[in-house]
């Protein structure tokens, strides 16, 4: 689903880690983990096709265009922004071949789904921190996308929040959509995913998560 | 005082009758696309465009005398150019925007003056810069109607890539390949509509009538709609009370538009129900 060759990336021209050789199966589910300034965010934003590698290749087996969403950080919207959540969340409907009746259905289901029903006519300015970010995952829940790219898709949820975010990661999961999620908290991570890169300065490393928490004899390194 | 006073001026002389006109429809059409430009923290790059005009107008005018389509083309194309180039130097080294465009319009300003002096001084830099009301002839006027429709029409097309790609540009990249089209025809429009207004109300005042309404718009309303139709109306009502002081108190048209406009700005600032000096919020008044 999802091939890096030989990926060099990073922010300002200079490749942050050797090379990756990545290989994701079609409806993976894999985390990224690493420390501040690794790279992790960059390099989903390379795979969203955001920015271009310094070198080697991604293959996607989708297309970019509506193939891939990707789960921006909240901090990069304006939140004087004259828009109302409801607009905002039914922007995921963007290519969807649905009527307008069947629209109004999902956007309600998925309004419904992350506890935002209430606040549809709620300008940005108006939605705390948590709240927004469940609108975001509201709109990316809403597209047809097959490969699902979260970056810190945890910021700012409460513990109910943090229930819905993993309840709907389930849910993409057994959908059959291929999904990468970076988050800083490896212990949460540990209890919903299998597999995790570890980005780091002397390598990245491919393994299941709870061999990188803890002992680090039977890695495969994959840098 | 007859309130015939409002109305007399244009309906005794055809110049101010085409000025009227030809200033309400660009501030209608000017306002919105300002709106956009706060929206995109791009505020300054009407500045930049307004003086990246000048000298293209002045090439223009050296080669081809005072001819409107000559003006027009050349400040087109100059004030293309200045945008492009602050933000080309963006990308390329990560100066930051404001800074680039804050770099290219004295730039643009210096080179404008200088070339209008090597054209021998026949265009009144005055008249460019400020603007007079005397210069709407009818083609001027057919000019600005044209483009004042025809930007409000593709505004309209344009409205919902133009929305999403200035709140979340990388959403919009993941679904639709329309935004860095939906953004270069937007900053098309600004630099047109800028083009047209530089000679009714000259090239640096009519930077007013596109950010001060769109500024003062930000005070009164959430709603984007709302904010579009406040910014247009604010402009139009400055045209009109602008034209009546220029002209009973013999003063410049353009200063006098925008110095209206800024006084809408200054109210707002005031009064306005969002964030206004003068209006605390709720929450902040003593409990009883």
């Amino acid at each position: 689903m999802i091939h890096c060759h030989n990926l060099h990336w990073g922010p300002g021209g200079r490749a942050l880690t050797p090379p990756l050789n990545l290989h994701l199966a079609p409806a993976s589910l894999t985390g990224v983990i690493g420390a501040n300034g690794c790279g992790k965010s960059s390099l989903l934003k390379v795979i969203a096709g955001i920015q271009q590698p310094l070198r080697g290749a991604i293959e996607l087996t989708v297309p970019r265009l509506g193939g891939v969403a990707y789960l921006v950080q909240q901090q990069a919207l304006d939140r004087q922004f004259p828009i109302k959540l409801h607009d905002l969340v039914s922007a995921g409907l963007w290519r969807s071949p649905l009527n307008r009746q069947q629209r109004q259905r999902r956007l309600e289901q998925a309004l419904a789904d992350w506890g935002l029903l209430d606040l549809q006519q709620h300008s940005l300015h108006a939605l705390s921190g948590g709240e927004l970010q469940r609108a975001l995952l509201a709109r990316l829940s809403l597209t047809d996308a097959q490969v699902l790219l979260l970056d810190e898709p945890e910021a700012a949820l409460d513990e109910h929040g943090l229930v819905l975010l993993w309840q709907h990661i389930q849910r993409w999961h057994t959908q059959g959509r291929t999904q990468i999620v970076v988050s800083h908290s490896i212990s949460n991570m540990s209890q919903h995913l299998d597999n995790a890169v570890l980005v780091s300065r002397s390598g990245c490393i491919f393994a299941p998560i709870r061999e990188l928490m803890g002992q680090r004899s039977s890695l495969e390194q994959v840098a | 005082m007859s309130l015939e006073l409002l109305w007399s001026p244009f309906v005794e002389f055809a110049f101010m009758r085409r000025a009227l006109v030809g200033g309400v429809a660009l501030a209608v059409s000017a306002g919105p696309l300002g709106v956009f430009l706060v929206l995109r923290r791009l505020s300054l790059m009407g500045d930049a465009i307004a003086h990246g005009i000048l000298p293209g107008a002045a090439v223009g005018f050296w080669l081809f005398g005072l001819s409107l389509p000559a003006l027009t083309l050349g400040g087109l194309v100059a004030g293309l150019g200045m945008a492009g180039i602050a933000a080309w130097v963006t990308r390329r080294t990560g100066l930051r925007e404001d800074a680039s465009l804050a770099a290219i319009y004295p730039i643009s300003l210096a080179s404008g003056v200088l070339l209008l002096g090597l054209a021998g001084n026949k265009l009144d830099l005055l008249h460019l810069l400020f603007g007079s009301v005397l210069a709407v002839d009818p083609p001027t006027l057919n000019g600005m109607l044209l483009v004042s429709v025809g930007s409000l029409l593709l505004l309209a097309l344009i409205y919902r890539w133009l929305l999403m790609d200035s709140l979340d540009p990388l959403f919009l990249a993941g679904v639709s390949r329309f935004g860095p089209l939906a953004y270069g025809l937007f900053l098309t429009l600004v630099v047109l509509n800028l083009v047209v207004g530089f000679q009714a109300i000259g090239a640096l005042m009519v930077v007013g009538l596109m950010m001060l309404p769109a500024a003062a718009a930000r005070f009164w309303s959430r709603h984007l709609p709302r904010m579009l139709l406040l910014a247009a109306l604010t402009g139009a009502v400055c045209v009109w009370l602008g034209l009546l002081l220029s002209y009973y108190a013999n003063l410049p048209s353009g200063p006098c538009i925008v110095l209206l406009a800024g006084l809408a700005y200054v109210c707002s600032v005031l009064l306005g129900p969002l964030n206004g000096l003068l209006r605390r919020p709720p929450h902040l008044s003593p409990a009883h």
